[in-house]
């Protein structure tokens, strides 16, 4: 992986200088801040040189221009644009881009009284940006080699004390700064199992060494806190091999603001469009697309969104929206100059919408009707007819109990609990129970497992902070357990927000019914859910009650008889709520389209932006409009023009990961491969423990909790529902599962079953090259091709007296083919 | 193998550098196959060395085998402590072991014994697979050693799967967060027969069926950028290999050894299929005897047991050796915790996890030495005190694989592989 990055800036480095040669002729340049007031000989800002282009978009210049002063003995710029005062006084600063020049007015003040250092506010960004107290080091819970730093430094009181206190105090030494072990360590005089993590006389060296020597200050109670940090600019439209420094400021409560570009963290969520570096300058990579840039600075965090168009003219297309999807997925295009896909075919679009809307492959009856159908709303009419079946319900069911962890554990008491749950999300699938009603009976859940299925969930989500983890990851997109130990390091969420949200659980109360006349062990009893008239939960951080606080709004109060829990659901599902019917919209466009608006779809960040926030905002306006109609949801995504689209690329789009701009294949889920491969053997499976009638579940799509043993549903990778996380459900291929397709017993049985479809084909009156074409249909949603459709009637005429073994091997393969193991 | 070593970047403690750390796992990105295989791809670069992966074999001896009366013998102790077993020298000066391991006596040389570990009091191999016991993953769910090496190593193991547990499956086994499909490869489920044709297919047929797949399969592989249409293709090659070329059956299948090699491991005939799937590039192996949980005639049973240790630990370790593995291969021994000093009204030894020892060879290790020490009476540690995840972290780093590295788990947060993974000093 090393010498893999070493290439890579190898290569940034030489992709630099050829486009330094080929920067396009700005018509303008211009300065940003405008003009500066420097404060203090430790201030050193980033300043920022845009060139404007005839075309109305930006090119960063900052490295490229050239860099002149009025008067030196005032200031010194670098070549990368950043101002060093040297003394008090004016000057102007003049950057210089062929013939076109800006001047940037400068003052410099306060030389001899440098800001006052504030612990938190000066030292501690050191610490967190040298990752001294990152998770790997000094900030673990045992610390690293008995010195101890709070996790990303979120806890100063205890870190200075540390610094100060431990060690019989020989980490500092206010009397000769430089011999104190806090700069001998990180500057690498001394042996230092980190290494050296900083050059003495560097900036931090300066900070830090004038910490020590002005008899390290804590700061005060009045010193500014930090309010907010805000980067420039916040979102630009970038060639794909291009440059673009970032500037951050931070915003303190007294009003002040400081230039802390070079004390951030900067992190980049698509390494493979754009990367940048520790000082913030941002680097596009040779992909299309966007990505979203990470800034934090002690416990803020921003985010900078860089867009990477495909490079030269991109041809004109119409694309007539069919839902309001359309309109924002081809103004993306527009924007990417990409060119979306042709639409699929008939024959696509029916296994497309069977398979993703009900798990299951359309029979070739169907699909030869739906062919041969020549009403021009067929698609649509497709969808509406498809989201009424019970497959629907099953399959999305399904869905929604990997989340909600219907989970019994092998043990047969809570089987009782699994199935009702499970049928009780089924029908609310099945009848469109609106989704704010879905959730608040499930949060809001009394009484016991029979009568009240729904409180089965809080089986798996038994303490706070289940209940703050489940809740936040399904139904807000929020990954909220960091913050149960610690500031969220990529979100604004402090403790605080976490056990506000925890609080809600306080009275929740928990009884085990006995059943009479069996031997009651307590995992045997039946729960009850049950309000409690009084009950809290108490902040870890304070050690004191935490109040009920839902995220970003304010506490409330909560009356000794009513259940708090109603009142976070009103707030959920309040159709302002900002988290609530995005993250449901993100999660079903997920599921149609492969890839979340935003990925992963329940790391809904700030810093972890939409690809297209506008479509999102779209899809859950719509949704809210349709009274949180879970069905309409999905017309709305089937219906769209967007998902109409082939999957095969063009020249403009192929490689296009995120804009969807074509459909991205989606290999089978574990159960609807099953069910697929039961289906084209004509070989329905039993479920152990399930009694063995037509009314039992035959398909893996409807078994109602995870203790259903099945190799094959494990290799294929069916979630064991051990986090509330998609993510858990393994999509990618595996030898074990690949070898299990080829080459194991079990699916050969199927294949070779005596009454299956080999035997039946065999025996079937119609010529080969129907039943072919059929078995094509089955498993692959398409006719063979000539060749394939020649090469299979050739194998059958190899063994005219064992037809049967012709079919079982014309079978296997295709069953093995990229086109039965994936929707597309 | 997995080497963290550069200049750009910002560098944890452990060598890892932040970006690194990046790609690998934070800022709520999954580490995918392609990261994986690059990840591999760049170690195997930059390995000097031999271009072979290392391995590790895990011996797990279940019940809590006792400490005191295998390598760390107390002849001065009171009588109801040290009892039946007196200590014999070993060629290394200075370690003695028990009398009844006579073969690694004389190749202690080749064997590291860490006596100052202290462990938990669970019946089960969470702790000594995972670092980390069973009631933190219950919940937690950390990986097992070997799915870690699954994770990682998958696409470049061949045609041998990376990860085979000949003791069956448990907690220990699994793969937590890591997902599935990291279980190991158990010699006797549905994965082993996956291994043979399946009754009613033939080479012949397979190969016809080969043909038509070849021309069914025609999708264009252009339209999946993730990438997992062409992992399909290259695990398709290699499943039928696995079937047609039988490696993996051929190392399962210890006829396939001289009858004098045989003789050797009579009785423990596992160890010679553990060496034998080293040999064929597993990366992981797990394996065990059983028998430990000595609450009675603990010195009956440990009389029968110890010299089936004793044969097979020389005999594996020497092969390794003979074989020119050594330092390629690292494998460890122990069990869930050691057992109580005072021997009991049952001439037996309840459970006791303030003490426990382990038995390491090879890795690159620094082996012939007895690291560590318990006090006189062999209650806890006395000094050089090391815990369970630090053995498996100096284990990690033999192989080659950063104890630092995260992966996420399904709430996103990075999971380091192991959280208490400063390494026993004296073994590197």
């Amino acid at each position: 992986m090393r010498t893999l990055l070493t290439l890579g800036l190898f290569f940034s480095a030489f992709v630099y200088a050829n486009a330094a040669e080929t920067l396009p002729t700005p018509s303008e340049i211009l300065a940003f801040p405008a003009q500066l007031t420097v404060r203090g000989s430790d201030d050193a800002p980033q300043l920022l040189i845009d060139g404007k282009l005839p075309n109305n978009r930006s090119v960063d210049l900052t490295s490229a221009v050239k860099y002149s002063v009025s008067d030196a003995s005032i200031i010194r710029v670098n070549a990368d644009g950043r101002v060093f005062p040297l003394a008090n006084g004016r000057a102007e600063i003049v950057a210089t881009f062929g013939g076109l020049t800006t001047k940037i007015p400068t003052i410099v003040e306060a030389m001899e009284t440098p800001r006052p250092l504030n612990f938190n506010n000066q030292i501690e960004p050191i610490l967190t940006k040298m990752s001294c107290n990152s998770g790997g080091c000094h900030g673990k819970i045992q610390g690293q080699n008995g010195f101890r730093l709070s996790l990303l430094g979120f806890d100063p009181e205890l870190d200075y004390t540390t610094l100060l206190k431990e060690s019989r105090g020989r980490r500092l030494f206010p009397a000769a700064p430089d011999t104190s072990l806090f700069l001998t360590k990180s500057s690498g005089q001394v042996p230092h199992g980190g290494g050296k993590k900083m050059d003495v006389g560097s900036e931090e060296y300066k900070i830090l060494r004038r910490w020590i020597a002005t008899g390290m200050p804590y700061g005060t109670a009045t010193d500014p806190t930090i309010a907010k940090i805000v980067v420039y600019p916040n979102s630009r439209v970038l060639d794909r091999q291009a440059r673009q420094q970032l500037a951050v400021h931070a915003h303190y409560s007294d009003g002040t603001i400081e230039d802390v570009t070079r004390r951030c963290q900067f992190e980049t969520n698509e390494t493979e469009v754009a990367t940048v570096n520790e000082s913030g300058l941002v680097q596009t990579l040779s992909m299309t697309g966007q990505a979203g840039v990470m800034v934090r600075f002690s416990g803020q965090v921003n985010v900078f969104r860089a867009i990477v168009p495909r490079p030269g003219v991109a041809p004109n297309f119409t694309f007539a929206a069919n839902t309001i999807v359309d309109n924002f997925t081809s103004q993306k295009w527009r924007e990417l100059g990409i060119v979306p896909s042709e639409l699929c075919t008939d024959e696509q679009f029916i296994r497309r919408a069977y398979l993703d809307v009900t798990g299951s492959l359309p029979a070739p009856a169907a699909v030869t009707a739906y062919v041969a159908d020549v009403a021009t709303d067929k698609r649509d009419k497709l969808i509406d007819r498809l989201v009424e079946t019970p497959e629907f319900s099953y399959y999305f069911a399904n869905k929604w109990a990997d989340v909600l962890r219907v989970k019994r554990r092998g043990q047969p008491s809570r089987a009782t609990g699994t199935f009702a749950f499970h049928a009780w999300i089924r029908d609310a699938i099945a009848t469109d129970m609106p989704y704010d009603k879905f959730a608040r009976d499930i949060i809001c859940s009394s009484g016991d497992e029979v009568k009240s299925p729904t409180t089965v969930w809080y089986k798996e989500v038994a303490t706070a902070e289940n209940f703050v983890d489940d809740l936040s990851q399904v139904f807000l997109g929020q990954r909220m357990a960091c913050a149960n130990c610690h500031h969220h390091p990529y979100e604004k969420w402090s403790q605080d927000d976490y056990w506000g949200m925890a609080a809600f659980f306080g009275r929740v109360g928990k009884k085990a019914i006995a059943t009479p006349g069996t031997n009651n062990n307590n995992q045997d009893r039946k729960q009850l859910i049950y309000v409690r008239s009084n009950g809290s939960v108490t902040n870890k951080r304070t050690n004191k009650t935490a109040p009920l606080k839902p995220l970003d709004a304010e506490a409330v109060v909560v009356d000794g008889n009513d259940d708090p829990r109603e009142q976070l659901a009103d707030w959920m599902t309040n159709p302002a709520n900002p988290f609530f019917a995005r993250t449901v919209a993100n999660r079903y466009w997920a599921h149609f389209f492969g890839r979340g608006i935003v990925d992963p779809i329940d790391d809904m960040r700030v810093t972890n932006p939409p690809s297209n926030p506008e479509l999102l905002n779209a899809l859950a306006t719509n949704f809210i409009e349709n009274k949180f109609s879970l069905k309409s949801l999905v017309k709305t995504i089937c219906k769209s023009r967007t998902y109409q689209l082939s999957a095969a690329p063009n020249e403009f789009n192929k490689s296009d990961k995120q804009s969807y701009a074509r459909y991205y294949p989606k290999r089978l889920a574990a159960e609807v491969v099953f069910d697929a491969v039961c289906k084209v053997t004509d070989s329905p499976s039993q479920f152990p423990g399930l009694p063995n009638d037509a009314n039992s579940p035959q398909r893996a799509i409807m078994l109602p909790d995870e203790s259903f043993s099945s190799y094959f549903l494990d290799v294929f990778g069916r979630p064991q529902r051990i986090s509330a996380c998609e993510c858990e459900r393994v999509n990618e291929a595996s030898l074990a599962m690949i070898l299990h397709m080829l080459n194991s017993q079990e699916v050969q049985d199927k294949i070779a079953r005596a009454g299956g479809r080999a035997e039946k084909l065999a025996k079937d009156p119609r010529s080969d090259d129907e039943k072919i074409a059929e078995l094509f249909v089955w498993s692959v949603g398409k006719k063979p091709s000539a060749e394939q459709l020649a090469l299979a009637k050739e194998h059958i005429a190899k063994q005219p007296k064992d037809k049967k073994a012709a079919y079982e091997n014309i079978i296997w393969a295709l069953l093995n083919t990229k086109a039965f193991l994936f929707n597309q | 193998m997995l080497q963290f070593n550069g200049s750009a970047g910002q560098r944890f403690c452990d060598g890892v550098s932040r970006r690194e750390m990046l790609k690998i796992g934070a800022f709520g990105a999954t580490l995918t196959l392609a990261d994986a295989m690059r990840a591999q791809a760049a170690a195997k670069k930059q390995d000097t060395g031999s271009q072979s992966m290392k391995s590790a074999i895990f011996i797990y001896l279940p019940g809590g085998p006792s400490h005191l009366d295998m390598y760390d013998l107390k002849p001065d102790a009171p009588v109801e402590i040290r009892g039946d077993f007196k200590p014999i020298s070993t060629n290394v000066p200075g370690v003695q072991i028990c009398e009844h391991f006579p073969m690694q006596a004389k190749m202690f040389d080749k064997l590291a014994v860490v006596r100052s570990l202290t462990s938990v009091d669970e019946h089960s191999d969470s702790l000594v697979t995972t670092g980390y016991p069973e009631r933190v993953n219950a919940t937690a769910g950390h990986p097992s050693f070997g799915s870690v090496i699954s994770k990682l190593r998958s696409e470049s193991s061949g045609a041998v799967p990376p990860y085979v547990s000949l003791r069956g499956m448990s907690r220990g086994t699994e793969p937590g967060y890591l997902g599935v499909s990291h279980r190991p490869f158990t010699p006797s489920g549905p994965g082993n027969s996956n291994l043979r044709l399946a009754n009613g297919v033939n080479s012949d047929r397979l190969d016809n069926r080969r043909n038509l797949l070849e021309s069914f399969d025609d999708t264009r592989r252009e339209i999946d950028a993730s990438g997992t249409m062409v992992g399909i293709d290259s695990y398709t090659e290699r499943a039928l290999e696995m079937v047609s070329s039988g490696v993996v059956r051929n190392a399962l299948n210890i006829e396939k050894e001289d009858a004098k090699v045989r003789e050797r491991y009579k009785g423990v005939e596992q160890f010679l299929t553990a060496r034998r799937l080293i040999e064929a590039g597993v990366g992981f192996v797990t394996l065990s005897i059983g028998g430990w949980d000595t609450h009675s005639g603990n010195f009956t049973t440990l009389k029968k047991q110890l010299p089936k240790v004793d044969q097979a630990i020389a005999n594996l370790i020497q092969d390794l050796h003979d074989r020119g593995m050594q330092d390629d291969v690292v494998t460890v021994m122990w069990g869930e915790f050691g057992r109580t000093p005072k021997v009991n009204t049952s001439a037996g030894r309840d459970h006791w996890s303030p003490a426990m020892g382990a038995l390491v060879a090879g890795g690159g290790l620094k082996m012939g030495q007895a690291i560590g020490a318990t006090n006189a009476k062999g209650e806890r540690p006395k000094d050089r005190a090391y815990t369970v995840p630090q053995v498996m972290s100096t284990l990690y780093r033999a192989i080659g694989i950063d104890p630092a590295m995260t992966f996420p788990n399904g709430a996103g947060r990075p999971m380091y592989v192991l959280d208490d993974r400063e390494p026993v000093k004296e073994l590197l």
